[in-house]
């Protein structure tokens, strides 16, 4: 397991871009804001906790053809299965490559973004600690989809159309400032579904 | 003396039936060539073999081990399939690194290339290459373990004449250190490699 983390961070590294196209991305939602709506202060707070979940899920959305269908595209999937025999800690080094590749990038610029939009030190604690229990479920769901529809090319809104369902109870409770238990719940059961979903994924590829 | 043996091999891929009782042994030192049309079923069989699929009715065994059973199997195979297993947005030399990592073995990348000639690719972004190039890039898999048996699915597909011959002189070198190969192909291998059946 360890051997694949490594390697997959090693091809995020080698592809640079991938730190900074979900992290720009993420800033780009958010700088639209002041254009749409206005520079008032207590406006932008107020819209800043709502548009930084969208600018998460569009941002995991997009990238989410990278968990597995890369390696399933090119063979890659073949070495990874073949020298890895527990399907679990494949989808549990996928897990972490993903969520480090393109959920850590946004959280490093989230800081400035909360400072742009005069968010408050306490309220960007929690807001942080959303965001937080929030991303991780949403690598689950984002992870088992993608096992799932895994040879499907092409098909990006089928996904989307899966997904973004599976995101509401992120969106509900994560505009909440005081609901990061119910998130991090919310993400434990995320990831009993996804471990399930995501080993009946692959093995029906390898089959 | 290792031995792989397929008894009364039948595989259903979906409803469709595309192995039929085969049986086959083949034991080290050896090369089999496995010929068939397209769709009939040599991908498939050399899957099974490979472990990826595990559902079908009859036996594979190695060294009179089954190898559904044989958690050390994998160690015992390398399987380069159809699919390059390469990066296209990275040079040769990145693709390389990561089969390094994933195989956990160091190797001298210049001395690898040069069996293909292919030394003055090393920093190339692999979407430049030729489909021949990519195909010898993704054969240098079979340095990378210290396997017992090579699956090589259809490995001549895009080698120019020299890079065959080079491939063929692997394969040969293999079998004289004890090692089994079987290929999946659709031309005539027959004046290089004798042992052959067809389905």
């Amino acid at each position: 397991m360890f051997a694949l983390l490594k390697r997959d961070l090693y091809l995020a590294l080698y592809s640079s871009s991938s730190f900074f196209y979900t992290s720009s991305f993420f800033v780009l939602v958010l700088v639209i804001l002041p254009f749409l709506f206005g520079t008032n202060n207590v406006q932008l707070q107020f819209l800043f906790k709502g548009v930084i979940w969208i600018g998460l899920s569009l941002s995991i959305l997009l990238t989410m053809e990278r968990i597995f269908n890369a390696d399933y595209e090119d063979g890659n999937l073949d070495i990874i299965l073949q020298q890895n025999p527990s399907i679990e800690a494949v989808i549990i080094s996928k897990y972490i490559t993903h969520w480090i590749v393109y959920c850590l990038p946004l959280f490093i610029v989230l800081p400035i973004l909360s400072f742009l939009f005069y968010v408050s030190l306490d309220s960007f604690f929690l807001i942080f600690l959303n965001l937080f229990f929030g991303s991780l479920g949403m690598v689950f769901i984002v992870t088992f989809v993608s096992a799932l529809t895994l040879g499907a090319k092409r098909t990006i809104f089928l996904k989307a159309i899966i997904v973004i369902p599976l995101f509401v109870p992120f969106l509900i409770f994560g505009t909440n400032l005081e609901s990061w238990p119910i998130l991090l719940a919310l993400s434990m059961m995320s990831f009993v579904l996804s471990m399930y979903v995501s080993a009946y994924g692959l093995r029906l590829y390898v089959e | 003396m290792d031995e792989l043996k397929i008894e009364d091999l039948t595989c259903y891929r979906g409803e469709n039936l595309v192995l039929k009782d085969l049986n086959t042994k083949i034991k080290s030192g050896e090369t089999l060539v496995i010929r068939g049309s397209n769709g009939s079923g040599k991908t498939t069989l050399l899957r099974v073999l490979s472990n990826f699929i595990k559902s079908y009715n009859g036996k594979v065994l190695f060294n009179d081990q089954n190898i559904l059973e044989d958690p050390n199997y994998r160690y015992f195979f390398n399987f380069v399939g159809q699919k390059n297993s390469l990066k296209d947005n990275l040079s040769v030399k990145n693709n390389l690194k990561l089969w390094e990592i994933i195989y956990q073995k160091n190797i001298s990348y210049s001395k690898l290339l040069e069996d293909f000639n292919m030394s003055h690719l090393v920093e190339r972004d692999v979407a430049s290459l030729s489909d021949g190039q990519k195909k010898c890039i993704s054969l240098l898999r079979l340095n990378f373990t210290e396997s017992k048996i090579w699956y090589l699915d259809e490995p001549f597909v895009f080698l120019d004449e020299e890079n065959s011959q080079t491939l063929i002189q692997k394969i040969k070198n293999f079998n004289t250190n004890n090692g089994i190969v079987i290929i999946t192909s659709n031309i005539n291998l027959q004046n290089t490699f004798t042992n052959e059946i067809k389905i």
